[in-house]
């Protein structure tokens, strides 16, 4: 059989079994998307910015999870934290601007106050009202300034000074705890010293936040990237190791990357990140969508706000070392931005593969089987990161993956990637 | 003789927008040949999100010589951009030997095979909006590119590109 019809188009390979494949619905559906806002991105931890961008007590940013808008501020007493961006009174966002700072005042309020431009309720950096305009008046003694603080979120700044947010109250677990050691292994870089923020992109693309994740699951896609076949191709590289965690988290293990092979590149050992060795590349991939890249000298996270079944947004940051001198703090830019910037090598080609995954999986296509059916010893290829973070968002959706109109069912492939990843932690352990 | 202020605004614009010609048609042999040796380029942008100033792209000539030569073995959008670009102010200096232009930028993006191409192929839509500041150093009848900031207002770059702007 060479090409086929329909009927054999939509049949699965014999020899591939459920969990190898998920349905495209995943990436289209309506129902399933709103399913996703609000038993997944409600409920967990994501990331929102870095603490770098509110080094100033009353510095602020602002941002929406779950279409919810938030705003994150550095208080007085330089603690971080978090609210909703809406004002009680009449549910207006309270601010508008990306970020800025308190001190100097808005025209409707006063200095070191968050105020509502529409009738100027103001509120202090804990979120306490501090201000109901002409309240006697209008309220008589019915209303005070005591009930209508600011919904507080969840907040917590962890690893290396990323700020966490979540809208769930009751979400029961610490940053750590939901990481579940998916982020250890590169703990010990990013906490050694403060971090900061030195690039900031965003980009709208149409296809589903799963296939950018997705993208930045498997490295099987390097196929796309001249510059990764050049610098990575060889026996270290396909002996990387893919790692599942709980929680639907995944690492990308490390191996030493070749930039002189690629002309005009060179090597970034001078500048590696502590404790990291001279040209290494470590990524982690979070459940639900958020990505942690670190390539020797310049580290790279995205952070995902999905818009919509197919329509993703992406903010894309560079951090170095706060520390840095002008001179050196300039080639980590030059670092990240000749592969990571808009103008990049390898971030344009993977955005262009994922539009193209968008325009076949849109919401009234047909549904097709995506495979993730490749097993390679959990290396590099290998396409357990993916069937990792399904068996989880399944089991948070209770769907299957695989027919999403069915229940959750503990496929046996996930079963053997439990046993895979109890049996390394077990040598893991005997090897401590 | 020596060269009028008025003949180095007009050699000044000229090159201006032969560049965006050559930058338009890919002609990236004629662009690193209106560079000087100690060329440098840069696409930069403010970003009120972190409150920096965020170099987006660029190098040296050199690099921008490896990249644009490189260009064939990287998967890239296609879709045409074209520059329009209007030179607002050209100060050239007291010696002569060099000067500065500020030029308005659009550059919009036909698109060929980025998205859809049955759909959207011939589609044409704004792609970025900015300035060049551009530095020139003169010898005679001779101007070149010594610096070119591409300063951005647009931010929200989308899919991006491997070419330069």
């Amino acid at each position: 059989m060479s090409s086929r019809n329909q009927t054999e188009w939509n049949s699965i390979p014999p020899n591939l079994q459920q969990g190898e494949w998920v349905d495209s619905q995943v990436y289209s559906d309506e129902a399933i998307f709103e399913d996703e806002m609000k038993n997944i991105w409600s409920k967990t931890w994501i990331p929102v910015c870095h603490e770098s961008e509110l080094k100033e007590a009353y510095a602020f940013r602002t941002m929406t999870i779950a279409r919810e808008p938030v705003i994150v501020v550095r208080g007085k007493d330089m603690v971080v934290r978090a609210f909703l961006n809406v004002c009680p009174h009449r549910g207006n966002r309270i601010e508008r601007r990306p970020s800025g700072n308190y001190k100097g005042g808005t025209p409707s309020g006063t200095p070191k106050t968050m105020t509502c431009m529409f009738h100027a309720w103001s509120f202090d950096m804990k979120g306490k009202c501090v201000n109901i305009s002409r309240k006697e008046e209008g309220y008589q003694d019915r209303l005070c300034e005591s009930e209508m603080g600011l919904r507080e979120l969840k907040c917590e700044v962890y690893f290396g000074g990323f700020v966490w947010v979540s809208l769930n109250d009751d979400i029961g677990m610490t940053v750590e705890e939901f990481a579940g050691g998916s982020l250890d292994v590169l703990a010990p870089s990013l906490n050694e010293e403060p971090l900061e923020v030195f690039h900031y992109h965003k980009a709208i693309i149409p296809c589903n936040y799963k296939l950018w994740h997705d993208t930045n699951c498997e490295f099987y896609h390097d196929y796309l990237h001249y510059h990764n076949r050049i610098t990575g191709f060889n026996d270290a590289y396909f002996a990387r190791k893919n790692s599942g965690f709980d929680g639907g988290h995944i690492n990308v293990g490390s191996f030493e990357v070749r930039y002189d092979n690629y002309e005009g590149s060179h090597s970034r050992e001078e500048l590696s990140f502590p404790h990291l060795p001279p040209n290494h590349w470590h990524m982690i991939d979070m459940f639900p969508g958020v990505n942690f890249n670190l390539r020797g000298s310049a580290l790279r996270c995205d952070l995902m706000t999905p818009l919509g079944p197919n329509s993703v947004m992406i903010e894309f940051r560079g951090l170095g070392l706060a520390s840095d001198s002008e001179k050196d703090r300039q080639t980590r830019i030059d670092h990240h931005n000749s592969i990571w910037g808009p103008f990049g090598r390898n971030l344009h080609e993977d955005l262009l593969a994922v539009t193209g995954q968008g325009n076949s999986m849109h919401p009234m296509a047909e549904s097709r089987k995506i495979l993730h059916g490749r097993h390679e010893n959990e290396t590099i290829h290998d396409e357990n990161g993916m069937r990792h973070y399904y068996e989880e968002w399944g089991r948070l959706l209770d769907r299957s993956p695989s027919n999403p109109d069915e229940k959750f069912k503990p496929y046996p492939v996930f079963k053997q990637q439990a046993a895979q990843r109890a049996e390394a932690e077990t040598a893991d352990a005997a090897g401590k | 003789m020596a060269v009028s202020n008025h003949d180095i605004k007009e050699q000044v614009k000229e090159l201006i927008y032969n560049t965006c010609i050559h930058l338009d048609d890919h002609q990236w042999e004629a662009w690193h040949d209106s560079c000087a040796d100690n060329f440098n380029y840069a696409i930069r942008a403010f970003s009120p999100e972190i409150q920096a100033d965020i170099k987006y792209h660029g190098g040296d000539k050199g690099y921008m010589q490896s990249i644009t030569s490189m260009l064939g073995k990287h998967n890239s959008d296609q879709s045409p951009l074209r520059r329009h670009c209007v030179v607002y102010r050209i100060d050239v200096a007291e010696d002569g030997k060099s000067a500065t232009s500020i030029s308005s930028l659009t550059v919009h993006q036909t698109q060929l095979d980025g998205n859809n191409s049955h759909v959207d192929a011939g589609t044409t839509s704004v792609f970025l909006v900015g300035r060049y500041n551009d530095k020139f150093v003169v010898d005679g009848d001779s101007v070149k590119f010594e610096d070119r900031e591409v300063r951005l207002d647009t931010r929200r770059l989308d899919k991006g590109t491997h070419w330069p702007i």
